[in-house]
């Protein structure tokens, strides 16, 4: 029974294999280790029994635990996407170009906190944060700088942002427009995931319900006009950097994945709809072996939930595609060159996890935002992965070792557990509400602390082989001049805007909001367009839908 | 100090990283502290009313977002604004170390960066909060010995030995005090027994005037010089107040018995532990 549902399987793959390298030829023709030993695309038990054919099967297959394309990276390595931005959108077009000349594949916008919070530079607000962790974008002339002479068809962004996701979606729409690219051919991810800032990141603006709504407007709007474009990444990296374990990890973010397929459902959209278009974003740390079973672990239980809970039928709704980031917390700011090599660590799980596309943080990011040769650094540890290790040449090439498997299962089992509890709860949303999930992080936070603090956590550099450094390592500061141009620039284009198409766009906003039938998204578009600032913009919202004030 | 260290937790600025601030916060009130926690999002004035009408003893701010060169002197502003200069500021986060030179000139007490033991940053508010309590954060952890004064070891020993069956630890000289000591283990302390070696010896002098029985109790205690100061600053009368050798490679000091209501004290503490 079992080795004839395996023989199915395997021709299906050899079909797929067939398909896709038709389509995109590996990267070589023949793979050979240094001694000449030829590397196939994927290794097999000798004896596939049923538990392998359930849970494991082929790469590319359901339940994807070995991977969500038949190949692999043979074909194509991951997408190697530096998060970068800080200060003026000039700026950061500046260090968007040099990572595209460097070999960077995609880009990522890092914004700065009042932009992230839906505020304008020059609001009181925003006082000393213009410009810090990432690049301050208020009106539509921002972003057009940003993106200057990128052209938006060429380049596929990732843009973290959250409770403003469809004004900033909205600016990339626009830009791509007088860069004459149409919606229908951008590509990129905006995060959009707000239940996450709620448990662990921290720039909500609205309420969770007001907040669904814009999601689930995002959903449907992109999927008639931008249908290219991830409209969502469903996010634990910052559930783990909040100090969760690697299962609570993917428990809550699994979680939070089904309120957002829960709610674009109830909004009358059809699964098979928007759930191809749902991305995901995990941590790496430093567990070598639990995270790359972490990583194997969640796709197998997104793709159960997807097909057996949700019914959807398109295979594309059952793969769980995401993006890794290695582990900020994990950083030390005692000999910061030894994060290099816990990058080193993290990456390398992540690939043996099979991600679809990898940020390796620079060692110096305990301290301050990573300098150019830092992050350069960061950006060869990937392609010395890629291009040196040859653990790219086969798929999966851990699948079948007795300890990942197990780990895989036990991850998997855990995490069916508490998503249960969650269910229990009423869901993730109301879980949020209550707490439940902050608090159980808390508390995994509290005791790694403890730990380290006992020494039962060693930390190199840190908790033991400490050494006395110099401390004066060469930082990347941003200039505090910065925060004063960018609001003489914002209200310079206040100054020279239609003042009357502004609030002509910004009241058919507000109007919009008022009715809970009415997709927001073409209105804010207007608004932008109108350079309308994202402060304005979101104080309309904050005006018809209220601020969300934490617990 | 009679009631709790209060504490507030601030996030100010927009940055949503409180990781660290709560576990800092769990961390102090496991340290006996009462915290209060702002929250994110506050504003330099809100954390200072917040600070006011929590009438707390000291401030903490966490900023991850590199705001903290704006946002720090402003809290410190505000508070002056406020007349409430006197609360001490402390912060923590991700901070450039070159940048705390500018913090501490600008008034932050200190600034925690990452990697601190948070066992370190409750010692600190201990300290910075009443600095009285520096030297005696550490109570005497046990009693070292009970010393009696007998008059010839050699009348009492088998009592000890035989019918309570302790173990003698050993029979040693103490020239500087006059006596002859006997160590019997009892647990995690011991009884020491005291025999005069001379007429001039103090233990002489006790029996003639009380008679043979318990003559001291000796606790056992860590940095016996900083102590001993800091009881003479607060007034506490001493026999000794610097230490002296004592037996078993110890360094010992006698209380005045006044400083007891007519108990007499002997700190001791032992090299090596």
């Amino acid at each position: 029974m079992g080795q004839k549902r395996f023989e199915k399987q395997q021709k299906q793959w050899e079909q797929e294999v067939e398909k896709a390298t038709s389509r995109f030829p590996e990267r070589k023709d023949a793979f050979t280790t240094s001694s000449d030993i030829p590397v196939d695309r994927l290794y097999l038990p000798e004896d596939p029994d049923e538990h392998y054919v359930e849970n494991l099967g082929f790469p590319g297959q359901y339940p994807y635990t070995r991977g969500i394309q038949p190949t692999m990276y043979r074909s194509r390595f991951w997408t190697m996407r530096q998060y970068a931005g800080f200060g003026s959108a000039k700026e950061t077009n500046k260090r968007f170009r040099y990572l595209l000349e460097q070999g960077q594949t995609g880009l990522s916008v890092a914004f700065d906190l009042p932009t992230q919070i839906g505020y304008d530079s020059d609001d009181p607000m925003a006082e000393g944060e213009v410009g810090k962790v990432g690049v301050a974008i208020d009106s539509l002339k921002d972003m057009e700088d940003l993106f200057d002479a990128i052209p938006l068809d060429k380049v596929s962004t990732s843009m973290t942002i959250n409770a403003p996701a469809s004004v900033l979606l909205a600016m990339y729409i626009a830009v791509g427009e007088k860069q004459g690219v149409s919606k229908e051919k951008l590509t990129g991810t905006i995060q959009n995931d707000i239940l996450k800032e709620y448990i662990a990141r921290g720039t909500y603006i609205f309420p969770p319900k007001p907040s669904m709504r814009l999601i689930t407007n995002i959903f449907e709007y992109c999927q008639q006009h931008v249908p290219k474009f991830n409209t969502i990444s469903i996010s634990g990296y910052h559930i783990r950097e909040a100090g969760s374990t690697a299962v609570q990890e993917v428990a809550f973010t699994l979680a939070n994945g089904m309120a957002y397929v829960d709610a674009a459902l109830e909004s009358g959209l059809k699964v098979d709809q928007f759930a191809p278009r749902l991305a995901f974003f995990f941590n790496a740390h430093n567990n070598f072996f639990e995270e790359i079973a972490k990583f194997r672990a969640a796709r197998r239980i997104w793709a159960k939930m997807m097909k057996e809970h949700y019914g959807a039928e398109n295979p594309k709704s059952w793969k769980l595609r995401f993006h890794t980031q290695t582990g900020g917390s994990t950083l030390t700011a005692q000999q910061p060159d030894n994060n290099i090599v816990r990058v080193t660590l993290q990456a390398l799980a992540a690939v043996l996890g099979g991600t679809q596309s990898l940020h390796t943080n620079s060692r110096d990011e305990a301290l301050a935002l990573p300098t150019e040769e830092s992050a350069r650094i960061a950006l060869r540890t990937q392609q010395i992965i890629a291009h040196e290790s040859g653990v790219a040449d086969t798929v999966d090439p851990l699948g079948g070792s007795y300890y990942i498997e197990e780990l895989t299962d036990q991850i998997e089992k855990e995490v069916e557990a508490y998503i249960e509890k969650i269910k229990e709860l009423g869901g993730a949303v109301q879980a949020i509400e209550e707490g439940y999930m902050q608090r159980e992080i808390h508390q995994s936070a509290y005791e790694a602390q403890k730990r380290i603090e006992s020494k039962e956590d060693i930390v190199v550099g840190m908790n033991e082989f400490q050494i006395d450094e110099e401390l004066n390592a060469e930082l990347l500061r941003v200039d505090e001049k910065l925060e004063h141009d960018q609001k003489k620039n914002v209200q310079n284009v206040r100054n020279t805007r239609d003042e009357s198409k502004v609030n002509d766009t910004l009241s058919r906003l507000r109007n919009a909001a008022k009715d809970e039938k009415e997709n927001l998204m073409p209105h804010i578009l207007d608004a932008v367009k109108a350079y309308a600032t994202v402060g304005e913009i979101c104080n309309v919202l904050r005006d018809e839908f209220g601020e969300y004030t934490g617990m | 100090m009679d009631r709790n260290i209060r504490v507030l937790i601030a996030k100010p600025g927009l940055d949503g990283h409180d990781r660290g601030a709560l576990v800092i916060a769990q961390a102090l009130r496991d340290h006996g502290m009462e915290v209060i926690y702002t929250g994110l999002r506050q504003s330099p004035g809100q954390i200072a009313r917040a600070a006011i009408q929590e009438d707390v003893d000291v401030i903490g701010l966490s900023s991850l977002s590199g705001a903290h060169r704006t946002l720090f002197p402003k809290v410190i502003a505000a508070l002056k604004e406020q007349n409430a200069e006197d609360i001490p500021v402390i912060g923590g986060g991700v901070i450039p170390y070159e940048d705390i030179p500018y913090l501490e000139e600008q008034g932050i007490k200190k600034v925690f960066t990452p990697g601190t033991p948070t066992d370190t940053i409750a010692r600190f508010i201990q300290e910075l909060v009443d600095p009285d309590a520096k030297k005696v954060t550490e109570p005497p952890k046990k009693i070292a010995h009970i010393g009696i004064a007998v008059q010839k070891l050699d009348d009492v020993m088998s009592f000890y030995h035989d019918i309570l069956g302790l173990k003698l630890k050993g029979i040693e000289e103490v020239p500087s005090e006059g006596v002859k000591v006997a160590f019997f283990e009892i647990g995690e302390t011991s009884i020491e027994l005291l025999e005069p070696m001379n007429d001039d010896s103090p233990i002489q002098k006790f029996i003639e005037k009380r008679g043979e029985g318990i003559h001291h109790i000796a606790l056992e205690v860590q940095d016996i010089e900083e102590r001993l100061k800091q009881y003479k600053n607060q007034d506490v009368p001493l026999i000794h107040e610097t230490p002296k050798a004592g037996a078993y490679n110890s360094r010992i000091a006698f209380l005045h018995p006044k400083a007891a209501n007519g108990v007499l004290y002997e700190l001791c503490e032992h090299k090596g532990e």
